[in-house]
């Protein structure tokens, strides 16, 4: 979800009409946005996207327009999309470039004299796209040229590392492509995008001049747009053809929404693409696409009429055209979200308003219940407070030091464990296998709390299985402990005997040996020959381990739903 | 106020106290020694009704004075005895030389008197005072010069001996000496032992005085505890009951109760459980497949990467993704399939599906129900712990509670969403006013935001919903319309709960669980 800036005096020029904040507001529903934060002083007001299928919303012109659209019925088309035979500036792809970074798409934008705001927007633009839609560079970046100082034909290209030098945007001195990828911040910072390439891409005119290294940097010499120029070169390059296109010609919209003329440029391909081999950008890759009105009247839940969908969808920008039974839509080029009609559907309801729909509120009779392990699990902690045991609520992620070591566990009993892969902090690097640990740090946490501690959690614990479906199970478990100067075996042993009886599970304790436990004062938990857990006096390292003077007993098993 | 009610209530120790103090003439005031002195009770029970007295505000607490004093310990008390380290080496290596045998540290640990790390420090003293040195093959000979610090140490032991006694009565270097032996957190094996101890003077406050001349001769024979025997053999009768001070703090209690956030999870349940919705349950680790394609998240989706999800280490993948529900998500993510969608047209990926993650959203409980041939119709809810990749704070958790499901009918459409939300918004946050916002979910279209007007927090998001996109039920074989539902209740939970960091809700400091509460 990207946040961007816009400064209101800039966005009411956009809409074409003065907007105050609370104005901002009120609209923000209609680009699924919302007001973060304003500032009185600078006029500015940070503002949250959130449909990240709308890439054409992440900057002030898209969210102008789609507003100007909706308050004036509609967008009159930009008419350099449908520009017809040659153009005048042309890019030639070199050979090779279709295993590299097989797109590129450019415009020239002229007469607009860069002001700072359109300056800085350009720039949030750019950032915004290149890195969220773009996916960090690696599928779009976007590069912008003084092209008063460029002379066509400009060829896209691969040459080798160390072949030609250039200023990098930042750098005083000359350096080679390879000199940028180890030196230059934006080189380390994206170099990976084009790591095992033998030759790298490279935009130069015909001069030899080089206008950037994509998807890196650009030069310093053509490629440091300031404010006054009048004419600028937009590019795009990068790894989907859509995306690429459809970046540019978001670009080219919203400096035609600033008062630029956009030109189109001729993009000559020495491969195959889904356009052809000659691309003139922007393109418009929309089609009309015929959809049900009755799909879309069953969606919203409510008879709207051919006309009604007409006007909305008209209002929101796109092209239309209703007939009785269906209605034919095709999307302005700057969008490219439409994949079914619900996606019409939803459009129409964010144009009328979704507060223009009345609740209907639910009439189907169901019936409600509660899965019966959440049932059991509720038994048994009524049961346990009955007893006198304070529950707790632990995070479910723990470290491995709490659930193994000071558990005086040994390697065996690792594989159990579900460990995270990208571990942020070692504090949540593991799944708990128990409870128990919890409980313990619990103690550990508060010995100046009032005693005795009578403590149990039930919760979901997970361990390793390699025969279940995702690779482990997660089971329901129920741990209590005892701590205080008398805690002791037969404590809690008069404790699980009595839950045991109450819940009707017969139960056995077999005497067993366990590195947590005391020996001789520890015992397996089966029922009806299921082993399920243990009872104990825990052993006075595991205290130790985990700082606590206090002596402590506990049990843990786990909750099988009970067999008939 | 001196009323008779109130030396009817006085404890028999409280009386003994308030009449010795009542008995004092120098300047007013006693210590606490001699308070226990002169009434002949316990300390502990001098306190005890000190404390009383204090609160009822019949005896003024005149000073405050603490003191530092020096003790012997057990191993004080045995150097003073018999001999200390320095002592027995200076004596041993004499006693040899005296018979023509020299003495090596190595001799002296094998004798056993003392733990070698004694014996290494005394002799470390021993030599670095000249009264030891290092002979040819580690023999310990005597320099005949005397060591100050042990003839120091020996008057110490012997004049501490005689009882404990103030530190500031020894002169500086001695202060340090004693510092230096007395008992420290990680050596106990010390001769002295340093305490502070505090003594306190108290007085009768001017109502504790005018009390005196009332206070009951026969507060001892009072019943202060009925006990079974007074009752059988009716003594109860002979005598009367002590009254109780009723004002005074009841002592705590350690007892048992439910979990306040689990109190507050619970009626969200018993609330949905009464509105017809049945609870699923899921897995806490999930494969992708489940846990996003299915859900219509294309492979490359931003949220997916390695710093928004957890990945399991092992096993890294699940064996094998149930058909057919495989190969038609896989389908729909490429082309739409047969719901009319045109997909996301990438290549997708099967191996990546079964990539396992730990939860990131509770959706995927739902998804998981959809593929079960539920009943039409139908509404589920899942209470479900969720894990995100991010640094905890004061706003994040590492794994937190989603309340999520879904509701599935052929009557299901965009106004029926909207009367759910509504629903939710008077049963879950009592709020008659509500909003409804677009929104953006990657798996549901038309979708929404609803914000409701609480009564106590003003207007707030209560949570996200929508119809779930054809491309997500019908690769999963459901036919007809799905809504799909969240609400976010952790910040009514913190208000409710008066708490500010969302680490709180599952703190592991037992004070705060037990003074945890529910507010509202």
């Amino acid at each position: 979800m990207p946040t961007i800036s816009i400064f209101r005096k800039d966005f009411s020029q956009l809409v074409g009409q003065p907007a105050s904040i609370s104005d901002i507001e009120q609209w923000m529903p209609l680009v699924k946005g919302e007001v973060k934060d304003t500032s009185s002083d600078t006029g500015e007001v940070r503002v949250e996207l959130q449909d990240t299928n709308r890439p054409d919303l992440w900057c002030v012109e898209g969210i102008a327009r789609q507003i100007r659209s909706v308050l004036t019925g509609g967008l009159s088309p930009y008419s350099f999309f449908s520009s017809r035979g040659r153009a005048k500036r042309r890019i030639q792809v070199g050979q090779g470039m279709e295993t590299v970074r097989p797109y590129v798409a450019a415009c020239a934008s002229l007469e607009y004299p860069m002001t700072q705001e359109g300056l800085e927007q350009c720039i949030q633009t750019q950032e915004k796209l290149a890195d969220a839609f773009g996916r960090k560079r690696e599928t779009v970046s976007i590069g912008l040229y003084r092209l008063s100082s460029i002379a066509f034909p400009v060829t896209y290209g691969l040459v080798k590392p160390d072949e030609v030098r250039f200023t990098p945007l930042g750098f005083e001195e000359k350096m080679t492509p390879h000199e940028v990828l180890t030196v230059h911040p934006k080189g380390l910072e994206y170099g990976g995008i084009l790591s095992g390439c033998e030759r790298l891409p490279l935009l130069w005119d015909s001069n030899g001049q080089v206008l950037s290294f994509p998807p890196i940097i650009n030069s310093r010499e053509l490629g440091e747009v300031q404010i006054g120029d009048t004419d600028l070169l937009v590019e795009v390059t990068g790894t989907d053809l859509a995306m690429v296109i459809l970046a540019l010609n978001i670009f080219a919209s919203n400096l035609a929404d600033r008062g630029a003329m956009i030109e189109p440029i001729d993009i000559m391909y020495p491969y195959e693409t889904a356009l052809g081999k000659t691309v003139k950008t922007p393109h418009d890759m929309g089609n009309a696409q015929r959809v049900s009105l009755h799909a879309i009247e069953q969606a919203l839940g409510m008879s709207l009429g051919a006309e009604a969908i007409h006007t909305a969808l008209a209002s929101y920008g796109y092209q239309v055209k209703a007939t009785r039974q269906s209605v034919s839509v095709k999307l302005p080029p700057f969008r490219n979200d439409l994949m079914h009609v619900m996606d019409v559907a939803e459009d129409v309801a964010i144009t009328r308003g979704y507060d223009s729909f009345s609740p209907i509120m639910p009439q189907t009779f169901t019936v409600g219940a509660l899965s019966e392990q959440e049932q059991i699990s509720d038994r048994l902690r009524d049961l346990m407070v009955g007893f006198g045991f304070q529950e707790i609520f632990s995070n479910i992620l723990a470290s491995r030091q709490e659930l193994v070591e000071r558990m005086r566990l040994t390697d065996t009993h690792h594989e159990s464990l579900v460990e995270v892969d990208n571990v942020m902090s070692q504090t949540y690097a593991c799944l708990r296998p128990s409870i128990l640990p919890c409980l313990l740090r619990v103690e550990a946490l508060s010995p100046r709390v009032f005693y005795p501690h009578l403590l149990f959690e039930i919760g979901e614990v997970a361990r390793v299985d390699l025969e279940a479906g995702v690779g482990s199970r997660t089971v329901l478990s129920l741990a209590a402990i005892s701590a205080h100067p008398g805690a002791n075996f037969s404590e809690m042993h008069s404790y699980l005997d009595l839950l045991m009886y109450y819940m009707v599970w017969p139960y056995d304790l077999e005497p067993v040996s366990h590195p947590s436990f005391l020996d001789g004062r520890v015992g397996h938990i089966s029922c009806q020959g299921q082993m399920v857990g243990y009872i104990g006096e825990f052993h006075p390292e595991v205290l130790e381990a985990w700082q606590i003077d206090m002596p402590t007993s506990g049990f843990e098993f786990e909750i099988t739903t009970p067999k008939t | 106020m001196n009323s008779p009610n109130q030396t009817d209530s006085l404890h028999p120790l409280e009386i003994q106290v308030l009449r010795t103090l009542g008995m004092a003439t120098t300047e007013e005031f006693l210590r606490d020694p001699e308070l226990v002195q002169s009434t002949g009770l316990a300390p502990s029970q001098v306190s005890m009704a000190v404390g009383w007295l204090l609160t009822k505000q019949l005896v003024n607490l005149v000073s405050e004075t603490t003191t530092t004093y020096v003790a012997l310990t057990e191993v004080g008390t045995k150097f003073q005895q018999a001999v200390s380290p320095p002592e027995w080496i200076i004596q041993t290596v004499q006693a040899g030389a005296q018979k023509g045998q020299s003495r090596t540290v190595k001799d002296l640990q094998a004798i056993g008197q003392f733990q070698p790390t004694e014996l290494s420090r005394a002799i470390g003293l021993l030599k670095k005072e000249g009264v030891l040195s290092l002979g040819a093959g580690g023999s310990l000979e005597n320099t005949g010069e005397k060591s100050t610090t042990v003839e120091a140490l020996r008057s110490l032991l012997n004049q501490i001996h005689e009882g404990s006694r103030p530190l500031d009565s020894f002169s500086d270097n001695h202060q340090a000496l004693l510092r230096q032996y007395a008992v420290k957190r990680g050596n106990t094996q010390e001769p002295f032992r340093i305490d502070d101890h505090t003594e306190r003077a108290y007085s009768l406050t001017p109502e504790g005085r005018n009390l005196l001349p009332n206070l009951r001769e026969d507060a001892a024979q009072e019943i202060s505890q009925l006990t079974p025997e007074l009752l059988k053999d009716g003594s109860w009768r002979k005598n009367s009951f002590r009254k109780y001070s009723i004002h005074l703090r009841p002592p705590r209690l350690a007892v048992g109760r439910r979990h306040a956030y689990r109190e507050f999870l619970d009626t969200v349940k018993t609330k949905l459980t009464s509105m017809g919705f049945q609870e699923m349950r899921g897995e806490l680790v999930e494969t992708e497949f489940w846990d996003m394609d299915a859900l219509f998240m294309p492979q490359f989706h931003p949220a997916r990467a390695i710093h928004d999800v957890y990945f399991v280490k092992h096993p890294s993948h699940a064996k094998h993704i149930p058909e057919p529900f495989l190969s038609q998500v896989a389908e729909v993510h490429k082309n739409g399939g047969t719901t009319g969608s045109k997909g996301w047209q990438y290549s997708y990926d099967p191996e990546r599906a079964k990539r396992l993650v730990l939860r990131s959203q509770g959706t995927a409980v739902s998804a998981r129900t959809l593929a079960t041939n539920p009943p039409i119709p139908s509404k589920f809810f899942s209470i479900a712990r969720c894990f995100r990749y991010d640094q905890v704070d004061a706003t994040h958790a590492t794994d937190f509670f989603q309340v999520e499901g879904i509701v599935l009918g052929s009557d299901i459409n965009f106004r029926t969403l909207l009367g759910l939300l509504k629903l939710f918004a008077t049963e879950m946050a009592q709020a008659k006013d509500i909003r409804f916002f677009p929104a953006y979910f990657p798996f549901t279209e038309p979708s929404v935001e609803l914000h409701v007007r609480h009564p106590k927090l003003g207007w707030m998001e209560l949570g996200g919903a929508g119809l779930f996109r054809s491309e997500v039920t019908v690769p999963l074989g459901v036919t007809v319309p799905v809504i799909a539902w969240g609400l976010g209740l952790d910040r009514m939970a913190m208000v409710a709960l008066g708490i500010q960091d969302i680490r709180d809700l599952f703190t592991s400091d037992l004070e705060a669980v037990r003074n945890m509460r529910r507010q509202m």
